[in-house]
Protein backbone atom coordinates (compact mmCIF):
# COMPACT_ATOMS: atom_id res chain seq x y z
CA UNK A 1 0.00 0.00 0.00
CA UNK A 2 2.62 2.46 0.89
CA UNK A 3 4.36 1.78 -2.67
CA UNK A 4 0.90 2.55 -4.76
CA UNK A 5 1.00 5.83 -2.78
CA UNK A 6 3.93 6.84 -3.76
CA UNK A 7 3.69 6.56 -7.30
CA UNK A 8 2.90 9.35 -9.30
CA UNK A 9 -0.56 9.63 -10.73
CA UNK A 10 0.19 9.85 -14.16
CA UNK A 11 2.53 6.81 -14.43
CA UNK A 12 -0.25 4.90 -12.91
CA UNK A 13 -2.98 6.26 -15.04
CA UNK A 14 -1.14 6.00 -18.57
CA UNK A 15 0.05 2.02 -17.23
CA UNK A 16 -3.65 1.55 -16.47
CA UNK A 17 -4.64 2.72 -20.16
CA UNK A 18 -2.11 0.81 -21.58
CA UNK A 19 -3.22 -2.24 -20.11
CA UNK A 20 -6.54 -1.60 -20.66
CA UNK A 21 -6.09 -0.97 -24.20
CA UNK A 22 -4.36 -4.16 -24.36
CA UNK A 23 -7.45 -6.15 -23.02
CA UNK A 24 -9.54 -4.33 -25.56
CA UNK A 25 -7.79 -5.64 -28.46
CA UNK A 26 -7.75 -9.75 -27.54
CA UNK A 27 -11.20 -9.26 -25.99
CA UNK A 28 -12.85 -10.41 -29.15
CA UNK A 29 -10.82 -13.42 -30.15
CA UNK A 30 -10.14 -14.44 -25.84
CA UNK A 31 -13.98 -14.15 -24.97
CA UNK A 32 -15.01 -16.20 -27.91
CA UNK A 33 -12.28 -19.29 -26.83
CA UNK A 34 -13.12 -18.73 -23.67
CA UNK A 35 -17.00 -19.26 -24.11
CA UNK A 36 -16.51 -22.21 -26.71
CA UNK A 37 -14.55 -23.67 -23.94
CA UNK A 38 -16.66 -22.77 -21.30
CA UNK A 39 -19.63 -24.90 -23.40
CA UNK A 40 -17.88 -27.92 -24.27
CA UNK A 41 -17.14 -28.13 -21.14
CA UNK A 42 -20.91 -28.50 -20.41
CA UNK A 43 -20.94 -30.84 -23.03
CA UNK A 44 -18.17 -33.05 -21.69
CA UNK A 45 -19.69 -32.97 -18.54
CA UNK A 46 -22.71 -34.24 -19.63
CA UNK A 47 -21.43 -37.15 -21.66
CA UNK A 48 -19.19 -37.94 -18.69
CA UNK A 49 -22.14 -38.42 -16.34
CA UNK A 50 -23.84 -40.58 -19.25
CA UNK A 51 -20.62 -42.91 -19.67
CA UNK A 52 -20.13 -42.78 -15.64
CA UNK A 53 -23.31 -44.55 -15.02
CA UNK A 54 -23.23 -47.24 -17.57
CA UNK A 55 -20.18 -48.36 -15.14
CA UNK A 56 -22.33 -49.25 -12.25
CA UNK A 57 -26.07 -49.27 -13.65
CA UNK A 58 -25.29 -50.95 -17.41
CA UNK A 59 -28.98 -50.90 -18.70
CA UNK A 60 -28.95 -47.26 -18.55
CA UNK A 61 -30.04 -45.32 -21.71
CA UNK A 62 -29.09 -48.83 -23.77
CA UNK A 63 -31.78 -48.26 -26.66
CA UNK A 64 -29.85 -46.81 -28.98
CA UNK A 65 -25.87 -47.45 -30.44
CA UNK A 66 -25.38 -43.59 -30.19
CA UNK A 67 -25.65 -43.33 -26.29
CA UNK A 68 -23.33 -46.85 -25.83
CA UNK A 69 -20.31 -46.23 -23.52
CA UNK A 70 -18.15 -46.63 -26.10
CA UNK A 71 -18.85 -43.52 -27.61
CA UNK A 72 -20.05 -42.09 -24.81
CA UNK A 73 -16.46 -42.36 -23.16
CA UNK A 74 -14.72 -41.06 -26.42
CA UNK A 75 -17.02 -38.29 -27.02
CA UNK A 76 -16.68 -37.17 -23.36
CA UNK A 77 -12.80 -37.06 -24.18
CA UNK A 78 -12.71 -35.27 -27.23
CA UNK A 79 -15.24 -32.40 -25.72
CA UNK A 80 -13.29 -31.69 -22.63
CA UNK A 81 -9.61 -32.47 -23.75
CA UNK A 82 -10.08 -30.91 -27.52
CA UNK A 83 -12.80 -28.74 -26.51
CA UNK A 84 -12.72 -27.15 -22.78
CA UNK A 85 -8.75 -27.58 -21.95
CA UNK A 86 -7.70 -26.67 -25.45
CA UNK A 87 -9.80 -23.49 -26.26
CA UNK A 88 -8.55 -22.76 -22.19
CA UNK A 89 -5.25 -23.06 -23.21
CA UNK A 90 -5.41 -21.12 -25.94
CA UNK A 91 -7.24 -18.08 -24.53
CA UNK A 92 -5.13 -18.22 -21.46
CA UNK A 93 -1.85 -17.78 -24.04
CA UNK A 94 -3.31 -15.05 -26.53
CA UNK A 95 -4.07 -12.82 -23.58
CA UNK A 96 -1.10 -13.38 -20.95
CA UNK A 97 1.21 -13.30 -23.52
CA UNK A 98 -0.30 -9.76 -24.59
CA UNK A 99 -0.08 -8.91 -21.26
CA UNK A 100 3.31 -9.90 -20.96
CA UNK A 101 4.40 -8.60 -23.81
CA UNK A 102 2.61 -5.28 -22.92
CA UNK A 103 1.51 -5.29 -27.05
CA UNK A 104 -1.69 -5.29 -28.65
CA UNK A 105 -3.10 -8.21 -30.51
CA UNK A 106 -2.79 -7.36 -34.32
CA UNK A 107 -5.65 -8.64 -36.42
CA UNK A 108 -8.01 -10.46 -33.58
CA UNK A 109 -10.49 -11.22 -36.59
CA UNK A 110 -8.03 -13.64 -37.61
CA UNK A 111 -8.29 -15.31 -34.70
CA UNK A 112 -12.33 -15.52 -34.48
CA UNK A 113 -11.59 -17.74 -37.33
CA UNK A 114 -9.26 -19.93 -36.01
CA UNK A 115 -11.78 -20.18 -32.86
CA UNK A 116 -14.47 -21.07 -35.16
CA UNK A 117 -11.95 -23.53 -36.98
CA UNK A 118 -11.36 -25.32 -33.51
CA UNK A 119 -14.81 -25.58 -32.70
CA UNK A 120 -15.81 -27.21 -35.87
CA UNK A 121 -12.83 -29.07 -34.94
CA UNK A 122 -14.35 -30.50 -31.64
CA UNK A 123 -17.90 -30.76 -32.82
CA UNK A 124 -17.36 -32.86 -35.76
CA UNK A 125 -15.40 -34.98 -33.10
CA UNK A 126 -17.55 -35.38 -30.60
CA UNK A 127 -20.97 -36.00 -32.56
CA UNK A 128 -18.41 -38.06 -35.26
CA UNK A 129 -17.98 -40.38 -32.36
CA UNK A 130 -21.86 -40.50 -31.40
CA UNK A 131 -22.53 -41.29 -34.82
CA UNK A 132 -20.54 -44.24 -35.40
CA UNK A 133 -17.31 -42.38 -37.27
CA UNK A 134 -14.55 -42.78 -33.97
CA UNK A 135 -11.09 -44.11 -34.30
CA UNK A 136 -10.22 -47.12 -32.37
CA UNK A 137 -7.22 -44.77 -31.16
CA UNK A 138 -6.83 -43.46 -27.43
CA UNK A 139 -6.99 -39.66 -27.31
CA UNK A 140 -7.05 -39.62 -31.32
CA UNK A 141 -10.72 -40.92 -31.43
CA UNK A 142 -12.16 -38.29 -33.75
CA UNK A 143 -12.79 -39.45 -36.96
CA UNK A 144 -10.39 -38.70 -39.58
CA UNK A 145 -12.22 -35.58 -41.26
CA UNK A 146 -11.76 -33.62 -37.58
CA UNK A 147 -7.80 -33.16 -37.26
CA UNK A 148 -7.42 -30.81 -40.47
CA UNK A 149 -9.76 -28.37 -38.49
CA UNK A 150 -7.80 -28.23 -35.11
CA UNK A 151 -4.21 -28.37 -37.11
CA UNK A 152 -5.56 -25.20 -39.01
CA UNK A 153 -7.18 -23.54 -36.05
CA UNK A 154 -3.83 -23.93 -33.85
CA UNK A 155 -1.15 -23.05 -36.67
CA UNK A 156 -3.24 -19.24 -36.98
CA UNK A 157 -2.71 -19.12 -32.82
CA UNK A 158 0.78 -20.43 -32.52
CA UNK A 159 1.46 -17.87 -35.58
CA UNK A 160 -0.35 -15.11 -33.96
CA UNK A 161 0.95 -15.64 -30.10
CA UNK A 162 4.87 -15.85 -32.25
CA UNK A 163 3.37 -12.20 -33.81
CA UNK A 164 2.83 -10.75 -30.26
CA UNK A 165 5.92 -12.03 -28.82
CA UNK A 166 7.67 -10.52 -31.46
CA UNK A 167 5.98 -6.89 -30.94
CA UNK A 168 6.86 -7.24 -27.33
CA UNK A 169 7.32 -3.61 -25.49
CA UNK A 170 8.60 -5.12 -22.48
CA UNK A 171 11.73 -6.52 -22.84
CA UNK A 172 12.51 -9.08 -20.19
CA UNK A 173 10.59 -12.54 -21.16
CA UNK A 174 8.79 -13.82 -18.34
CA UNK A 175 8.78 -17.36 -17.18
CA UNK A 176 5.60 -17.43 -18.25
CA UNK A 177 6.00 -16.16 -21.88
CA UNK A 178 8.41 -19.08 -22.31
CA UNK A 179 5.77 -21.93 -21.42
CA UNK A 180 3.25 -20.36 -23.49
CA UNK A 181 6.28 -19.68 -26.54
CA UNK A 182 7.26 -23.55 -25.84
CA UNK A 183 3.62 -24.69 -25.72
CA UNK A 184 2.52 -23.40 -28.75
CA UNK A 185 5.58 -24.14 -30.42
CA UNK A 186 5.86 -28.04 -29.01
CA UNK A 187 1.58 -28.72 -30.43
CA UNK A 188 1.42 -28.49 -32.91
CA UNK A 189 4.03 -30.57 -34.39
CA UNK A 190 3.05 -32.94 -31.86
CA UNK A 191 -0.65 -33.36 -32.88
CA UNK A 192 0.53 -33.60 -36.67
CA UNK A 193 3.21 -36.20 -36.40
CA UNK A 194 0.61 -38.53 -34.23
CA UNK A 195 -2.08 -37.90 -37.11
CA UNK A 196 0.56 -38.04 -40.03
CA UNK A 197 2.19 -41.41 -37.99
CA UNK A 198 -0.90 -43.34 -37.35
CA UNK A 199 -3.54 -41.62 -39.79
CA UNK A 200 -2.30 -39.78 -42.86
CA UNK A 201 1.05 -42.45 -43.12
CA UNK A 202 0.34 -44.87 -41.00
CA UNK A 203 3.77 -46.19 -38.91
CA UNK A 204 3.98 -50.52 -38.86
CA UNK A 205 4.03 -52.76 -35.73
CA UNK A 206 4.21 -51.68 -32.52
CA UNK A 207 5.49 -48.34 -34.10
CA UNK A 208 1.79 -47.17 -33.85
CA UNK A 209 1.31 -47.73 -29.40
CA UNK A 210 4.46 -45.76 -29.49
CA UNK A 211 3.45 -42.62 -31.24
CA UNK A 212 -0.03 -43.15 -29.68
CA UNK A 213 1.54 -42.50 -25.99
CA UNK A 214 4.03 -39.95 -27.06
CA UNK A 215 1.33 -37.97 -28.23
CA UNK A 216 -1.26 -38.87 -25.45
CA UNK A 217 1.02 -38.03 -22.35
CA UNK A 218 2.62 -35.15 -24.38
CA UNK A 219 -0.79 -33.34 -24.65
CA UNK A 220 -0.84 -33.21 -20.83
CA UNK A 221 2.76 -32.62 -20.59
CA UNK A 222 3.85 -30.62 -23.87
CA UNK A 223 0.71 -28.56 -24.34
CA UNK A 224 -1.95 -28.11 -21.52
CA UNK A 225 1.10 -28.51 -18.36
CA UNK A 226 3.31 -25.51 -19.45
CA UNK A 227 0.33 -22.97 -20.19
CA UNK A 228 -1.30 -24.28 -16.83
CA UNK A 229 1.93 -23.87 -14.59
CA UNK A 230 2.69 -20.78 -16.82
CA UNK A 231 -0.64 -19.65 -15.23
CA UNK A 232 0.10 -19.98 -11.90
CA UNK A 233 3.42 -18.47 -12.34
CA UNK A 234 1.44 -15.58 -13.51
CA UNK A 235 -1.56 -15.56 -11.47
CA UNK A 236 -0.20 -16.33 -8.13
CA UNK A 237 2.32 -13.56 -7.58
CA UNK A 238 -0.07 -11.12 -9.58
CA UNK A 239 -2.89 -11.23 -7.00
CA UNK A 240 -1.56 -11.42 -3.81
CA UNK A 241 1.19 -8.41 -5.31
CA UNK A 242 4.39 -10.37 -4.55
CA UNK A 243 6.90 -11.23 -6.94
CA UNK A 244 7.22 -15.21 -7.04
CA UNK A 245 10.12 -16.87 -4.52
CA UNK A 246 12.85 -17.91 -6.76
CA UNK A 247 12.90 -16.61 -10.55
CA UNK A 248 15.82 -18.72 -10.59
CA UNK A 249 14.01 -21.78 -9.78
CA UNK A 250 11.07 -21.25 -11.82
CA UNK A 251 14.06 -20.99 -14.99
CA UNK A 252 15.11 -23.87 -14.10
CA UNK A 253 11.90 -25.47 -13.59
CA UNK A 254 10.92 -24.82 -17.36
CA UNK A 255 14.24 -26.20 -19.06
CA UNK A 256 13.95 -29.55 -16.96
CA UNK A 257 10.57 -29.98 -18.14
CA UNK A 258 11.67 -29.06 -21.63
CA UNK A 259 14.46 -31.66 -20.94
CA UNK A 260 12.43 -34.58 -19.85
CA UNK A 261 8.96 -34.21 -19.98
CA UNK A 262 8.41 -35.67 -23.48
CA UNK A 263 10.06 -39.12 -22.59
CA UNK A 264 7.80 -40.16 -20.06
CA UNK A 265 4.64 -41.49 -22.60
CA UNK A 266 6.44 -45.01 -23.05
CA UNK A 267 5.73 -45.53 -18.83
CA UNK A 268 1.95 -46.52 -20.53
CA UNK A 269 3.66 -49.49 -22.58
CA UNK A 270 5.26 -51.12 -19.38
CA UNK A 271 4.29 -54.74 -20.68
CA UNK A 272 3.62 -54.70 -23.65
CA UNK A 273 5.50 -55.87 -26.54
CA UNK A 274 7.59 -53.03 -27.20
CA UNK A 275 11.51 -52.55 -26.70
CA UNK A 276 12.31 -53.00 -23.33
CA UNK A 277 15.22 -49.76 -23.07
CA UNK A 278 12.31 -47.66 -24.85
CA UNK A 279 10.28 -48.46 -21.45
CA UNK A 280 13.50 -47.82 -19.27
CA UNK A 281 14.10 -44.77 -20.71
CA UNK A 282 10.75 -43.66 -20.16
CA UNK A 283 10.97 -44.31 -16.49
CA UNK A 284 13.91 -42.56 -16.16
CA UNK A 285 12.27 -39.35 -17.92
CA UNK A 286 9.46 -40.02 -15.45
CA UNK A 287 12.03 -39.69 -12.26
CA UNK A 288 13.64 -36.67 -13.63
CA UNK A 289 10.29 -34.92 -14.09
CA UNK A 290 10.87 -34.86 -10.03
CA UNK A 291 13.15 -31.36 -10.72
CA UNK A 292 11.21 -29.24 -12.70
CA UNK A 293 7.99 -30.38 -10.17
CA UNK A 294 9.97 -29.75 -6.98
CA UNK A 295 11.35 -26.39 -8.48
CA UNK A 296 7.76 -25.30 -9.33
CA UNK A 297 6.15 -26.54 -5.95
CA UNK A 298 9.13 -24.54 -3.66
CA UNK A 299 8.45 -21.38 -5.66
CA UNK A 300 4.84 -21.74 -5.50
CA UNK A 301 4.66 -23.16 -1.88
CA UNK A 302 7.19 -19.99 -0.93
CA UNK A 303 5.70 -16.96 -2.71
CA UNK A 304 2.40 -17.86 -1.18
CA UNK A 305 4.23 -18.49 2.06
CA UNK A 306 1.86 -15.71 4.11
CA UNK A 307 -0.33 -15.10 2.24
CA UNK A 308 -2.54 -18.40 1.83
CA UNK A 309 -5.28 -16.63 3.98
CA UNK A 310 -5.75 -14.57 1.36
CA UNK A 311 -7.04 -17.37 -0.91
CA UNK A 312 -10.56 -17.06 0.75
CA UNK A 313 -10.82 -13.21 -0.62
CA UNK A 314 -9.85 -13.91 -3.90
CA UNK A 315 -11.68 -16.42 -6.25
CA UNK A 316 -8.32 -16.54 -9.13
CA UNK A 317 -6.22 -17.47 -6.39
CA UNK A 318 -8.47 -20.14 -4.80
CA UNK A 319 -8.69 -22.11 -7.64
CA UNK A 320 -4.97 -21.30 -8.69
CA UNK A 321 -3.13 -22.01 -5.46
CA UNK A 322 -5.55 -25.44 -5.38
CA UNK A 323 -4.50 -26.29 -9.11
CA UNK A 324 -0.72 -25.44 -8.00
CA UNK A 325 -0.84 -27.84 -5.11
CA UNK A 326 -2.20 -30.71 -6.95
CA UNK A 327 0.22 -30.20 -9.81
CA UNK A 328 2.74 -31.08 -7.47
CA UNK A 329 0.47 -34.09 -5.49
CA UNK A 330 -0.44 -35.66 -9.34
CA UNK A 331 3.17 -35.10 -10.86
CA UNK A 332 4.82 -36.59 -7.82
CA UNK A 333 1.94 -39.86 -8.15
CA UNK A 334 2.70 -40.29 -11.76
CA UNK A 335 7.05 -40.52 -11.37
CA UNK A 336 6.16 -43.22 -8.73
CA UNK A 337 3.11 -44.90 -10.93
CA UNK A 338 5.57 -44.79 -13.89
CA UNK A 339 7.63 -47.75 -11.94
CA UNK A 340 7.41 -51.29 -12.95
CA UNK A 341 7.21 -52.58 -9.65
CA UNK A 342 4.50 -50.20 -8.64
CA UNK A 343 3.01 -50.61 -12.45
CA UNK A 344 2.18 -54.20 -11.73
CA UNK A 345 -0.87 -53.35 -9.49
CA UNK A 346 -2.01 -49.92 -10.73
CA UNK A 347 -1.68 -50.51 -14.50
CA UNK A 348 -4.86 -51.15 -16.73
CA UNK A 349 -7.06 -50.48 -13.37
CA UNK A 350 -9.24 -47.23 -12.43
CA UNK A 351 -6.17 -46.17 -10.24
CA UNK A 352 -4.67 -44.70 -13.58
CA UNK A 353 -8.51 -42.89 -14.55
CA UNK A 354 -8.08 -41.57 -11.27
CA UNK A 355 -4.25 -40.22 -11.53
CA UNK A 356 -5.85 -38.89 -14.71
CA UNK A 357 -8.69 -36.89 -13.79
CA UNK A 358 -6.31 -34.99 -11.34
CA UNK A 359 -4.35 -34.15 -13.48
CA UNK A 360 -6.83 -33.11 -16.37
CA UNK A 361 -9.23 -31.86 -13.88
CA UNK A 362 -7.61 -30.69 -10.16
CA UNK A 363 -4.33 -29.57 -11.96
CA UNK A 364 -5.45 -28.16 -15.34
CA UNK A 365 -9.11 -27.25 -14.63
CA UNK A 366 -8.78 -25.50 -11.59
CA UNK A 367 -5.62 -23.02 -12.82
CA UNK A 368 -7.89 -22.14 -16.03
CA UNK A 369 -10.90 -21.64 -13.73
CA UNK A 370 -9.28 -19.39 -11.59
CA UNK A 371 -7.51 -17.95 -14.59
CA UNK A 372 -10.70 -17.27 -15.95
CA UNK A 373 -12.18 -15.67 -12.66
CA UNK A 374 -9.18 -13.21 -13.05
CA UNK A 375 -9.57 -12.41 -16.95
CA UNK A 376 -12.90 -12.36 -17.78
CA UNK A 377 -13.84 -9.15 -15.86
CA UNK A 378 -10.90 -7.36 -16.96
CA UNK A 379 -12.25 -8.05 -20.69
CA UNK A 380 -15.48 -7.53 -20.29
CA UNK A 381 -15.45 -4.49 -17.79
CA UNK A 382 -18.02 -6.45 -15.46
CA UNK A 383 -17.41 -7.28 -11.79
CA UNK A 384 -18.85 -11.66 -11.39
CA UNK A 385 -22.43 -11.26 -10.79
CA UNK A 386 -22.41 -13.34 -7.61
CA UNK A 387 -20.08 -14.68 -5.52
CA UNK A 388 -22.60 -17.39 -3.91
CA UNK A 389 -22.32 -18.80 -7.22
CA UNK A 390 -18.23 -18.57 -7.68
CA UNK A 391 -18.08 -20.40 -3.79
CA UNK A 392 -21.02 -22.96 -5.66
CA UNK A 393 -18.08 -23.65 -8.08
CA UNK A 394 -15.45 -23.90 -5.78
CA UNK A 395 -16.45 -26.26 -3.54
CA UNK A 396 -18.26 -28.82 -5.81
CA UNK A 397 -15.55 -29.10 -7.89
CA UNK A 398 -12.93 -29.32 -4.81
CA UNK A 399 -14.86 -31.75 -2.91
CA UNK A 400 -15.95 -33.55 -6.60
CA UNK A 401 -12.60 -34.05 -7.98
CA UNK A 402 -11.34 -35.17 -4.15
CA UNK A 403 -14.46 -37.91 -3.77
CA UNK A 404 -13.54 -39.07 -7.56
CA UNK A 405 -9.96 -39.25 -6.45
CA UNK A 406 -9.99 -40.85 -3.42
CA UNK A 407 -12.92 -43.06 -4.80
CA UNK A 408 -11.20 -44.38 -8.20
CA UNK A 409 -7.47 -44.85 -6.52
CA UNK A 410 -8.90 -47.24 -3.64
CA UNK A 411 -11.41 -49.22 -5.63
CA UNK A 412 -8.55 -49.15 -8.84
CA UNK A 413 -5.53 -49.95 -6.26
CA UNK A 414 -7.79 -52.89 -5.11
CA UNK A 415 -8.69 -53.98 -8.53
CA UNK A 416 -4.95 -54.52 -9.58
CA UNK A 417 -4.43 -56.43 -7.03
CA UNK A 418 -7.44 -58.68 -7.62
CA UNK A 419 -6.63 -59.02 -11.32
CA UNK A 420 -3.19 -60.29 -9.87
CA UNK A 421 -4.70 -63.36 -8.04
CA UNK A 422 -5.62 -66.03 -10.31
CA UNK A 423 -8.08 -67.00 -7.79
CA UNK A 424 -10.18 -64.31 -7.76
CA UNK A 425 -12.94 -64.81 -10.67
CA UNK A 426 -13.18 -61.46 -12.99
CA UNK A 427 -17.03 -61.18 -12.23
CA UNK A 428 -16.56 -60.70 -8.56
CA UNK A 429 -13.72 -57.62 -8.98
CA UNK A 430 -16.57 -56.06 -11.10
CA UNK A 431 -19.09 -56.31 -8.32
CA UNK A 432 -16.23 -55.24 -5.87
CA UNK A 433 -16.14 -52.13 -8.12
CA UNK A 434 -19.30 -51.24 -8.02
CA UNK A 435 -19.58 -49.15 -5.00
CA UNK A 436 -16.41 -47.04 -6.20
CA UNK A 437 -18.30 -46.58 -9.63
CA UNK A 438 -21.29 -45.29 -7.99
CA UNK A 439 -18.24 -42.47 -6.04
CA UNK A 440 -17.50 -41.37 -9.58
CA UNK A 441 -20.90 -40.42 -10.37
CA UNK A 442 -21.27 -38.31 -7.26
CA UNK A 443 -18.50 -36.91 -7.83
CA UNK A 444 -19.19 -36.15 -11.15
CA UNK A 445 -22.73 -34.75 -10.49
CA UNK A 446 -20.91 -31.89 -8.12
CA UNK A 447 -18.52 -31.29 -10.69
CA UNK A 448 -21.22 -30.53 -13.01
CA UNK A 449 -23.11 -28.61 -10.77
CA UNK A 450 -19.98 -26.29 -10.12
CA UNK A 451 -19.90 -25.86 -14.03
CA UNK A 452 -23.11 -24.89 -14.20
CA UNK A 453 -22.83 -22.14 -12.00
CA UNK A 454 -19.86 -21.43 -13.52
CA UNK A 455 -21.11 -21.34 -16.94
CA UNK A 456 -24.17 -18.94 -15.07
CA UNK A 457 -21.93 -16.81 -14.09
CA UNK A 458 -19.82 -16.47 -17.38
CA UNK A 459 -23.26 -15.79 -19.25
CA UNK A 460 -24.40 -13.41 -16.88
CA UNK A 461 -20.96 -11.49 -17.49
CA UNK A 462 -21.17 -11.40 -21.05
CA UNK A 463 -24.92 -10.17 -20.77
CA UNK A 464 -23.73 -7.15 -18.49
CA UNK A 465 -25.32 -8.25 -15.35
CA UNK A 466 -22.46 -7.66 -13.42
CA UNK A 467 -22.05 -4.98 -11.60
CA UNK A 468 -19.68 -2.33 -13.70
CA UNK A 469 -15.72 -2.68 -12.76
CA UNK A 470 -15.19 1.05 -11.00
CA UNK A 471 -11.95 0.73 -9.64
CA UNK A 472 -10.52 -1.50 -7.04
CA UNK A 473 -7.32 -2.74 -6.63
CA UNK A 474 -6.61 -4.11 -9.95
CA UNK A 475 -6.50 -0.50 -11.05
CA UNK A 476 -7.98 -2.21 -15.08
CA UNK A 477 -10.10 1.19 -14.69
CA UNK A 478 -7.49 3.90 -13.68
CA UNK A 479 -9.88 5.19 -10.71
CA UNK A 480 -8.76 8.94 -10.67
CA UNK A 481 -8.92 10.63 -14.47
CA UNK A 482 -10.38 7.90 -16.85
CA UNK A 483 -11.41 9.96 -19.78
CA UNK A 484 -7.80 9.49 -21.85
CA UNK A 485 -8.76 5.96 -21.45
CA UNK A 486 -9.81 3.22 -24.31
CA UNK A 487 -11.97 1.59 -21.55
CA UNK A 488 -12.93 4.87 -19.80
CA UNK A 489 -16.82 4.10 -20.30
CA UNK A 490 -16.54 0.70 -17.89
CA UNK B 1 12.77 -50.29 -46.39
CA UNK B 2 8.88 -49.10 -47.05
CA UNK B 3 7.71 -46.07 -47.51
CA UNK B 4 6.10 -46.22 -44.04
CA UNK B 5 9.57 -46.50 -42.76
CA UNK B 6 11.22 -43.80 -44.53
CA UNK B 7 8.35 -41.54 -43.40
CA UNK B 8 8.89 -42.60 -39.28
CA UNK B 9 12.75 -41.87 -39.62
CA UNK B 10 11.89 -38.76 -41.66
CA UNK B 11 9.82 -37.34 -39.12
CA UNK B 12 12.45 -39.12 -36.15
CA UNK B 13 15.47 -37.11 -37.84
CA UNK B 14 13.79 -33.83 -37.90
CA UNK B 15 11.54 -33.59 -34.84
CA UNK B 16 15.48 -33.79 -33.10
CA UNK B 17 16.82 -31.23 -35.71
CA UNK B 18 14.10 -28.79 -34.97
CA UNK B 19 13.40 -29.29 -31.35
CA UNK B 20 17.29 -29.57 -30.76
CA UNK B 21 17.99 -26.85 -32.98
CA UNK B 22 15.45 -24.50 -31.64
CA UNK B 23 16.08 -25.42 -27.66
CA UNK B 24 19.64 -24.68 -29.17
CA UNK B 25 18.71 -21.29 -30.51
CA UNK B 26 16.64 -20.42 -27.67
CA UNK B 27 18.83 -20.73 -25.28
CA UNK B 28 21.70 -19.15 -27.26
CA UNK B 29 19.48 -16.01 -28.21
CA UNK B 30 18.08 -15.71 -24.31
CA UNK B 31 21.83 -15.68 -22.89
CA UNK B 32 22.85 -13.00 -25.69
CA UNK B 33 19.71 -10.94 -24.73
CA UNK B 34 20.55 -11.07 -20.71
CA UNK B 35 17.10 -13.09 -19.85
CA UNK B 36 19.17 -14.83 -17.45
CA UNK B 37 20.67 -12.01 -15.59
CA UNK B 38 19.03 -10.06 -12.90
CA UNK B 39 16.65 -12.77 -11.45
CA UNK B 40 15.67 -10.18 -9.00
CA UNK B 41 14.56 -7.35 -11.87
CA UNK B 42 12.59 -10.33 -14.02
CA UNK B 43 10.31 -11.78 -11.04
CA UNK B 44 9.31 -7.86 -10.77
CA UNK B 45 8.83 -7.61 -14.63
CA UNK B 46 4.80 -8.16 -14.28
CA UNK B 47 4.26 -5.34 -12.20
CA UNK B 48 4.04 -1.73 -12.85
CA UNK B 49 2.63 1.50 -11.98
CA UNK B 50 -1.24 0.56 -11.67
CA UNK B 51 -0.36 -2.70 -10.25
CA UNK B 52 3.12 -2.61 -7.93
CA UNK B 53 3.86 -4.84 -5.88
CA UNK B 54 2.12 -5.21 -2.63
CA UNK B 55 -1.32 -4.94 -3.64
CA UNK B 56 -3.67 -7.65 -4.19
CA UNK B 57 -5.09 -6.87 -7.47
CA UNK B 58 -8.58 -9.49 -7.19
CA UNK B 59 -11.17 -10.07 -4.38
CA UNK B 60 -14.30 -11.97 -4.41
CA UNK B 61 -17.34 -9.16 -5.69
CA UNK B 62 -18.62 -8.87 -2.72
CA UNK B 63 -16.17 -8.09 -0.37
CA UNK B 64 -14.93 -5.51 -2.87
CA UNK B 65 -17.65 -3.64 -3.71
CA UNK B 66 -17.77 -3.60 0.67
CA UNK B 67 -14.14 -2.90 1.00
CA UNK B 68 -15.17 0.10 -2.10
CA UNK B 69 -18.14 1.11 -0.39
CA UNK B 70 -16.09 1.66 3.20
CA UNK B 71 -13.16 3.60 1.64
CA UNK B 72 -14.84 5.57 -1.51
CA UNK B 73 -11.25 7.49 -1.24
CA UNK B 74 -8.91 4.35 -1.13
CA UNK B 75 -8.69 3.03 -4.27
CA UNK B 76 -5.99 1.16 -3.98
Amino acid sequence: MAAATQTPDYDRQRAAAERAAIDASCRGPVLYFSASAVFWLLIGSVLAIIASTKMHSPYFLTGTPELTFGRMRMAHLQAVALGWSSMATMAASLWMMCRLARAELIYPKILLASATLWNVGTFLAVFGIIFGGGQSVEWLDAPQYAPPFFIAGLGIVSAWVAAVFRRRREPHVYVTQWYILAAVFWFPWLYTVAVMMIFWSPATGVVQPIVNWWFNHNFLGLWLTPVAVGTAYYIIPKVIGRPIHSYYLSITGFWALALFYSWAGMHHLIGGPVPAWLVTASVVGSMMMFIPVIAVAINHHMTMLGHFHRAKYSPALRFTVFGAITYTWVSFQGAIESLKSFSEVAHFTHYTVAHAHLGAYGFVAMIFFGLFYYMIPRLTGREWASASLIRVHFWTAAVGITIYFVGLSIGGWWQGRMLNDPNVPFGNIITYLKPYFLTRTIAGILMTTGHLAFATLFIMNLAGWGKKRVGGPTYFVEPLKTTNSPNAKN
Amino acid sequence: MSPADITVIAIVIGSIALFGGATVLAMGWAFRNGQFENFQQGAASIFGPDEPIGEMTDAFPVKRAAKHAAQPESQD
